[in-house]
């Protein structure tokens, strides 16, 4: 039999099909990005709310009569999810898709392997999103729960299409700056000290006047969360909120943007291992 | 299957019961999805209503700056609230959550509001009905509604929707709020302006106001300019408002913010300067009273295309200063005495 020839029906001259390669990245992914200590730190910090709301509920609910379980909700939504920590979490794993195989010398592995270089970081980016999403999402509901009936069940139902905007809301927020985190990935050899800059240096201009909001990505993401809190000073001088149709087609456009360059770059760069 | 699409598996159902509860009782329950800072039962207040305010009671009663400025003779508290206490003998400070007011109910002086809270229906109705205030009630819309003063002038009228609000106001305004709950129906949307004003109201605040332009209809076209009469050339003409949202909060300082939408961005900047102009000259009292010099610090105007900001931010010693009455003059001292005469 020759080299041409198909192993179990497959043509090994040709690279595996798109769909099945990114499938096996992504479970082999999953299984390494789900177990790790990042995933521990992570779970911690993205299911704190939900011990926060369970506190507020037992002690105090009662001693802080001027917050409400809703406004302490819009408080964990909109400032602690959107603006810090699924930033944060976005940039913990999606810079490390392939510079942790790079660091750990493991990538030459993945490449020489017969899969498209587009459809590794597919499969990279499904865990990335699977596993961030399952963090997260669930933490949201619970204290969504949690404290909107701290007051009673009535007005719960009133509330519930925030509660979907908000995790449209989140998942927006991973896609987006996973797509970011990537590139970042896959351009820079040190990608965390860049990042970490991005999130809160230059995403401060979503506090100043004029468009620079508009250069933000925080920016679009905060004028879709409906709840969130009164600033104060300066920030709510120059509070801008963008319109929702906007907001939602230019952090689309500019994920897909991303995605497209960090696929483009990925599949035309050289790696080479230091030994 | 593998452990980690274990997890997967059981975070995405963990979502989806989440959601399918959430939707479940959003489809179980008549309230549905409020507007902006709108809780859902205010979207069956009227439609014709030509602005609509809210005041969170609960974050209004609990500032320190009401604790000190509300209670006690000639206090800020609302008229709101002793209407509330006169007609229904509860204690807004304590049973009341939010109030919704809607005014200018079909372009006549006529309002209705809407007050959420936990109350003993019961003993509220008990004691309009027994009271001398001469109710007389009706069954509309599976509820009662009690109207006052009927055949005398506008009747009043009060009325419990389910089991945690009560609307009182224009016997008409009641009876279309208690009918459009009756049937579901989020009578409010239909004011498509006012619906639009709400989204932009800043969530959280203590209290807000939405306006359309036929409330500003009212409003005066000009004012006497420096040194002018009534009528002269001399006089400054204000630009018209299309429409004023209003938000403010009372802690930790007493911040306002106003914003007017004027027909085009020369109204807006000429506005801007009438409203700068009145700062200054407050602050120009100042030797009467040195409180009014921080006042231009306080606030500031900005414009944004067509729309007018003022923004207000009045620490709680300022308010207290401002509202201080003012200390009579020291008395002129006493001529002194004429030496040639104490000889």
């Amino acid at each position: 039999m020759s080299a041409q020839a198909s192993v179990a029906g497959r043509d090994t001259s040709r690279p595996l099909p798109f769909a099945a390669a990114a499938r096996g990245v992504f479970d082999l992914t999953l299984e390494g990005m789900l177990w790790s200590r990042r995933s521990a730190l992570m779970a911690v910090l993205l299911g704190l709310p939900v011990v926060l709301s369970l506190l507020y509920r037992v002690s105090l609910h009662a001693r802080m009569p001027r917050l409400t379980g809703y406004d302490l909700y819009g408080v964990l939504v909109a400032i602690y999810y959107v603006r810090n920590v699924v930033p944060l979490a976005a940039l913990f794993y999606a810079t490390s898709l392939i510079a942790d195989e790079v660091e750990g010398k493991t990538l030459t592995y993945l490449l020489t392997r017969p899969v498209r270089r587009s459809s590794i970081l597919a499969g990279k980016l499904a865990a990335y999103l699977a596993t961030t999403l399952s963090l997260t999402l669930p933490a949201v509901v619970a204290s969504f729960f949690v404290l909107t009936t701290a007051e009673g069940s009535a007005g719960v139902g009133a509330r519930v299409p925030d509660l979907l905007r908000d995790l449209g809301t989140i998942a927006l927020a991973l896609v987006v700056y996973g797509a970011l985190f990537t590139l970042l990935g896959v351009l820079l050899r040190r990608p965390m000290i860049p990042g970490l800059l991005f999130l809160f240096v230059w995403e401060l201009a979503a506090h100043l006047p004029g468009n620079m909001p508009r250069l933000t990505i925080t920016a679009y993401l905060r004028s879709l969360v409906s709840h969130r809190p009164a600033q104060e000073g300066l920030a709510a001088l120059f509070e801008r909120t963008l319109p929702a149709g906007e907001s939602i087609l230019t952090l689309v456009a500019l994920s897909l943007a991303l995605l497209a360059a960090a696929v483009a770059v990925f599949s035309s760069r050289e790696y080479v291992m230091e030994q | 299957m593998t452990r980690s699409r274990v997890v997967v598996s059981v975070a995405a159902a963990l979502v989806a019961l989440g959601l399918a509860a959430g939707l479940g009782v959003l489809v179980l329950s008549p309230a549905r999805a409020a507007v902006g800072p709108l809780p859902a039962e205010a979207l069956a207040l009227p439609a014709d209503a030509r602005f609509l305010m809210g005041v969170d009671v609960k974050r209004l009663v609990a500032s320190p700056l009401y604790a000190r400025f509300a209670k006690g003779p000639g206090g800020m508290r609302p008229d709101a609230f002793k209407v509330l206490e006169e007609r229904t003998g509860i204690d807004p400070e304590r049973d009341v959550r939010e109030l919704i007011v809607a005014g200018g109910l079909g372009g006549r002086n006529e309002g209705v509001a809407l007050v959420l809270g936990d109350f003993d229906q019961y003993q509220i109705g008990r004691a309009i009905e027994t009271g001398k205030k001469g109710a007389t009630w009706k069954k509309l819309g599976g509820t009662t509604v009690y109207v006052f003063s009927e055949g005398k002038g506008t009747p009043s009228a009060l009325s419990f929707l389910d089991g945690h609000g009560i609307v009182l106001g224009s016997a008409a305004g009641v009876e279309s709020t208690v009918e459009s709950r009756a049937e579901g129906r989020a009578a409010l949307k239909g004011n498509a302006v006012l619906v639009d004003l709400l989204s932009g109201v800043k969530p959280g605040s203590t209290f807000w106001m939405v306006g359309d332009q036929s409330l500003l209809a009212n409003m005066p076209t000009s004012i006497p300019g420096p040194g002018s009469s009534a009528g002269s050339s001399a006089n400054i003409t204000l630009p018209k408002l299309t429409s004023l949202t209003v938000t403010g909060d009372l802690d930790p300082v007493l911040s306002v913010d106003v914003v007017g939408a004027a027909t085009d961005a020369a109204a807006a900047s000429n506005l801007a300067d009438v409203v700068r102009g009145f700062v200054a000259l407050a602050a120009l009292q100042a030797s009467q009273k040195p409180e009014l010099k921080a006042l231009q610090t306080a606030i500031s105007v900005a414009t944004d295309q067509s729309r007018v900001r003022l923004t207000a931010r009045f620490p709680h010693d300022l308010i207290e200063a401002l509202a201080r009455p003012k200390a009579p003059s020291p008395a002129p001292p006493e001529p002194a005495p004429d030496p040639s005469r104490l000889r």
